[in-house]
């Protein structure tokens, strides 16, 4: 950087001394550039170094230049950036020198032609001081060269050795553990995993047959079940059926038995019914019955009457007689007489034979009337019976009564 | 501070997405830990970890060990899908094994399960389903889901998920099925089933059959499947998968145990049918074809008809199988039975 022209000195006594740059310490150069990360520079708190130790300041005297010692040959890299910058103005240079058409003869073989700057050797000597702007330019930074590889230094005897084939190791021997137990893993990893497959697989159809062979046995044992319990229900009902009629049968038989003696009790009873009414009189001949219910008390009724009729007769008879015999026993009790008491007795007597006697005594007159009326002989006798006492004519008309009864 | 990463570039053969695996006995406990953390990635990477662990078995009896199946359980109702999807995964990878299988039950991971019924990712779903269907062949397994209730849910959904997780779901069912019928039947099962019988899926025929086949081992659900199910069973049997014929003779098997269900079948005209099953190779269908005979020949008419085949069931005498050689002497020893 050039510096600027230095300010007129007329201003300089109203302004202060200004520097161009105003003089500051240095800081301490790091020794190596900032990493290539980082993104600004890093703001290291400012180390003032001893400006003494500082590497940018030329120590010594300035007058003489000191010899920096070069070595052509193993140039270092602050030398190379050296050489570089030389190289260039020289190239510039040495074409400003081509245009001038300037050439210096070539080098000899084995040597070569230096460019020689003598302006580091040559000194003006003036009352002038030189001055000389120099501009410091720290160097570009360099990149920290790597860890140099640490190899210890070497301790204990070299001794070398060298293993001949088939004397370590018999590889195919020994890879056979291995290999046999890499192969296995795998197998044995392929196999798990088709294993539980086929064993599932196997699983499930074992367990269809089995469920097969049980399905069936449950079906045979609820056939079985069914059955039995049809024979069950079959044979309950029989012996109920059974039951029913042995039920039956004991009633037909008692029904029989009663029927048998029901009917043997009551064979007779139609006779002994009829007989009873028979006997009870409900079954009648009608005209028996006429003639028992209506004829005979007719009969009877004029039987009695008859009767009656001749024991009225009798009775009046008996009056009559005893009417007489009181009177003649008045009159004979004057002269008792022996025949009159057996007048009277035979007079009782024939007042009790009465309708005897006057049948025997009128039989001769009523013999002719009495055959003509031969159904009412009966009171014919008690016609006559009344005849007997009374007159003649009464007798007479009794008998023409009777005749005409 | 030195990491333990050496080289920006990692090994070939790691997988970024997956936690690193600690040696030896060491790797289930630092998982153990890891899936606990806070953070979600560290989960994700601990689980997708686990879930190549747990396919060897001594792993599962292992985390059974240490209590992994806590965490597990904590997991599955966590917020992110991934980490459901990768915890169902595990769970249907441990239920696979025995050991897995009794520590699920012990550490009672089927009623959580049942939130994940309606998880709105596919996945997780299907893996859910595969731990039921895994679980319900285990019979305590089967009587847990029973216990947790789960009967209901299943039945509903085999209306609406879609046909993989529907195989799964008849799976499941079938195995429970097999304990008890009560719940199925209260929830109307057989109407749905029903229409599963006539899906264009053969799979699903086949373990809609199934299903009937279990119902109708229990007297409640003989009843039910006598009354609507047996023409569409009879129809079945001339199916063209073996299987769906095998399974479909298997439900009329135990249908036709009832008389209602035997005149039912015979007026379907399910002899004719049958008679061809006894024929195929499939061993299943032939044993309970052979069954089904013989509860048909209880009935008089059956019996008629049979006695004229019976060359049939003289050649099933020499089957390879030894229950069909057994069921084929008791068919004919029915068929030639006579009242008196």
């Amino acid at each position: 950087m050039l510096p600027a022209l230095r300010p007129p000195p007329s201003a300089a006594s109203a302004v202060p001394y200004t520097y161009c740059s105003p003089p500051r310490a240095v800081p301490a150069r790091p020794k190596y550039r900032a990493p290539l990360e980082a993104d600004e520079p890093q703001k290291e708190p400012a180390r003032w170094a001893n400006l003494m130790y500082d590497r940018r300041v030329v120590r010594g005297n300035t007058y003489a230049r000191q010899a920096v010692p070069t070595c052509i040959h193993h140039p270092n890299a602050f030398e190379i950036q050296r050489r570089r910058e030389a190289r260039r103005k020289a190239l510039a240079r040495k074409r400003a020198e081509e245009q001038i058409q300037l050439r210096t003869p070539e080098p000899v073989e084995g040597r070569e032609h230096v460019h020689v700057q003598t302006e580091l050797y040559l000194e003006e000597i003036s009352d002038r001081i030189i001055e000389v702007d120099v501009e410091c330019q720290t160097d570009a930074f360099l990149d920290r060269p790597p860890t140099p590889f640490f190899v210890p230094a070497k301790t204990g005897r070299d001794v070398a050795t060298q293993i001949e084939e088939g004397e370590l190791f018999d590889f195919d021997i020994e890879v056979k553990p291995i290999l046999e137990v890499l192969v296995g893993k795998t197998i044995e990893q392929a196999l798990l995993e088709v294993m539980e497959e086929e064993e599932l697989a196997k699983l499930l159809a074992h367990q269809r047959a089995y469920a097969e062979l049980r399905n069936a046995e449950l079906a045979e044992v609820q056939r079985l079940e069914e059955q039995d319990r049809r024979y069950r229900e079959e044979k309950e009902r029989c012996k109920q059926q059974q039951m029913e009629m042995l039920q039956k049968e004991k009633e037909t038989m008692e029904k029989i038995a009663a029927q048998a003696f029901a009917k043997r009790y009551l064979t007779d009873l139609i006779p002994s019914v009829f007989n009873n009414l028979h006997e009870s009189g409900f079954f009648y001949d009608p005209i028996e019955r006429d003639i028992e219910t209506e004829f005979l008390p007719w009969l009877m009724t004029e039987v009695e009457e008859t009767l009656e009729k001749k024991t009225l007769g009798r009775v009046m008879l008996d009056s009559l007689i005893r009417t007489v015999t009181e009177k003649r026993l008045d009159v004979f009790s004057q002269k008792p007489l022996p025949d009159q008491v057996e007048a009277p007795a035979e007079e009782h007597r024939p007042t009790d034979n009465a309708p005897q006697v006057a049948a025997e005594t009128e039989a001769a007159d009523q013999a002719v009337t009495a055959d003509e009326e031969t159904d009412q002989p009966a009171a014919e006798d008690q016609a006559s019976h009344h005849i007997t006492f009374q007159s003649e004519e009464a007798n007479q008309e009794a008998m023409e009564d009777s005749e005409t009864d | 501070m030195a990491s333990t990463l050496i080289s920006a570039k990692l090994p070939p053969d790691v997988d970024p997405t997956k936690a690193p695996i600690a040696f030896g006995r060491r790797a289930l406990p630092k998982l153990s830990r890891e899936i606990q953390s806070p953070e979600l990635l560290t989960q994700q990477r601990a689980l997708m970890a686990l879930c190549d662990l747990v396919h060897d078995p001594e792993n599962v009896y292992q985390a059974v060990q240490i209590g992994f199946l806590e965490n597990l359980k904590t997991l599955l109702l966590h917020h992110d899908s991934t980490v459901r999807q990768k915890t169902t995964e595990i769970l249907y990878i441990m239920a696979m094994h025995n050991v897995g299988r009794q520590g699920l039950i012990q550490n009672a991971v089927i009623p959580v399960l049942t939130e994940l019924l309606d998880d709105p990712e596919d996945i997780c779903r299907k893996n859910t389903h595969q731990v039921l269907d895994m679980m319900a062949k285990l019979p305590e397994g089967a009587v847990d889901i029973l216990h947790a209730g789960l009967i209901p849910l299943l039945v509903v959904r085999l209306k609406t998920e879609s046909d993989e997780i529907q195989e799964l779901i008849l799976g499941t069912l079938s195995n429970c099925l097999r304990m008890e019928a009560s719940e199925a039947l209260a929830t109307d099962a057989i109407t749905i089933l029903k229409e599963k019988l006539t899906h264009p899926s053969a799979t699903i025929r086949n373990k809609a059959a199934q299903v009937i086949l279990e119902i109708g081992t229990h007297p409640e659900g003989k009843s039910t499947v006598c009354e609507e199910v047996i023409p569409l069973l009879v129809s079945l049997l001339e199916d063209t998968d073996p299987e769906v014929q095998a399974s479909a003779a298997g439900a009329l098997m135990f249908a036709t145990i009832k008389p209602k269900g035997r005149c039912l079948a015979l007026r379907a005209e399910a002899i004719p049918r049958l008679l061809k099953l006894v024929a195929v190779e499939n061993s299943k269908a032939r044993l309970s074809a052979i069954k089904t005979l013989t509860m048909l020949a209880e009935v008089a008419e059956g019996r008629r008809k049979l006695l004229e085949r019976t060359d049939i069931f003289q050649q099933c005498l020499r089957d390879p199988s030894e229950a069909v050689k057994r069921a084929a002497e008791i068919a004919i020893r029915v068929i030639r039975w006579k009242p008196f």
